[in-house]
């Protein structure tokens, strides 16, 4: 999908870098200028310029600057010290916490003219994905040992050779689901708005899919951070 | 009030995987039976590790509809 102006890509182009009109590019310094990942670096560079340019000093008694961001990393941390316990919501809070914020300020910035979700691109979703998978299964080795295949063999000895395929293929769909999930509805977004932009964007075609889109972009992130808790918790649980 | 709607929001995003989930799971079967049949023992076993893989990949579909449907603390 060509979106209609993007601004990064401009600004490179502009400087004689070879940014790539199709989704990746050929060569390594295409492939490093291609839109997703240099909109990637730019939620990256907005998640760390911002807290430091608002927060400063951490004070007792919070302004509202600090009010906002205790708003948002102590909700999450309640949250998920309601799902998970408080041992384990300290453990996994950094990194449910830095998808949470990535994924939220990646798809609320594909909704502005000029910039567009990385995580329109499956590459993105997929490795964050990956990440989830594979901390789970480290999760579940660390917690059981051994034992950890319990959870795949299904409540009865004799059925082993028959549980053993079907929990494996149901583990698996969840790399497939996960991302594509993500990735399928911010896609769908974007495509949606940039048609919409073009077909009648004079007259605020595209505000109604723009509301959507805040929805969308919101609760979508809600599913993949609470989906990788419920996988993660699930992995340190005793197998039923 | 808060608490019905945080409730509410886990319902609706556990049971809004369950589609996506059993469609993945279909296709997850299907691609683990089509690379043995094909890659690993060279067409000498085609179709029949293909249709085995399905039949488990759609197996693990329901079974995991049926696990969503009896959990106790959702």
């Amino acid at each position: 999908m060509e979106h209609p102006i993007l601004f990064i890509s401009v600004i490179l182009q502009a400087l004689g870098l070879p940014v790539p009109h199709t989704l990746v590019g050929d060569t390594l310094l295409a492939k490093l200028v291609s839109p997703h990942l240099t909109y990637t670096w730019l939620v990256m560079a907005f998640l760390i310029i911002m807290p430091k340019l608002t927060l400063g000093k951490l004070e007792l008694v919070p302004n509202g600057r600090q009010n906002f961001w205790e708003v948002c990393v102590g909700g999450l941390e309640g949250y998920m010290t309601e799902q998970m316990g408080p041992q384990r919501a300290a453990m996994m809070f950094p990194m449910i916490a830095t998808f949470a914020f990535y994924i939220l300020v990646a798809n609320l910035m594909g909704l502005m003219p000029g910039f567009m979700s990385p995580t329109s691109n499956l590459n993105i979703t997929l490795g964050m994905t990956l990440i989830v998978w594979v901390t789970h299964h480290i999760l579940g080795l660390k917690y059981h040992g051994i034992k950890y295949i319990n959870h795949f063999t299904g409540p009865m000895v004799a059925l082993i050779p028959l549980m053993l395929p079907i929990e494996i293929i149901s583990n698996l769909a969840r790399i497939l689901s996960l991302s594509i999930r993500l990735f399928g509805n911010i896609m769908a977004k974007e495509t949606l708005l940039a048609i919409l932009f073009m077909l009648y964007g004079a007259f605020f075609g595209p505000l109604p899919i723009l509301c959507l889109g805040v929805l969308v972009s919101v609760v979508q992130t809600m599913v993949f951070v609470l989906l990788s808790m419920l996988y993660c918790q699930g992995a340190m649980e005793h197998a039923h | 009030m808060f608490g019905d709607r945080k409730e509410w929001m886990k319902l609706m995003s556990v049971f809004g995987t369950i589609g996506i989930h059993m469609c993945a799971s279909v296709f997850i079967g299907l691609g683990i039976g089509y690379y043995l049949d094909h890659k690993v023992f060279k067409d000498k076993t085609s179709p029949w590790l293909t249709l085995i893989f399905l039949a488990f990949g759609i197996v693990a579909g329901f079974k995991n509809l049926y696990q969503i449907s009896r959990r106790k603390d959702l």
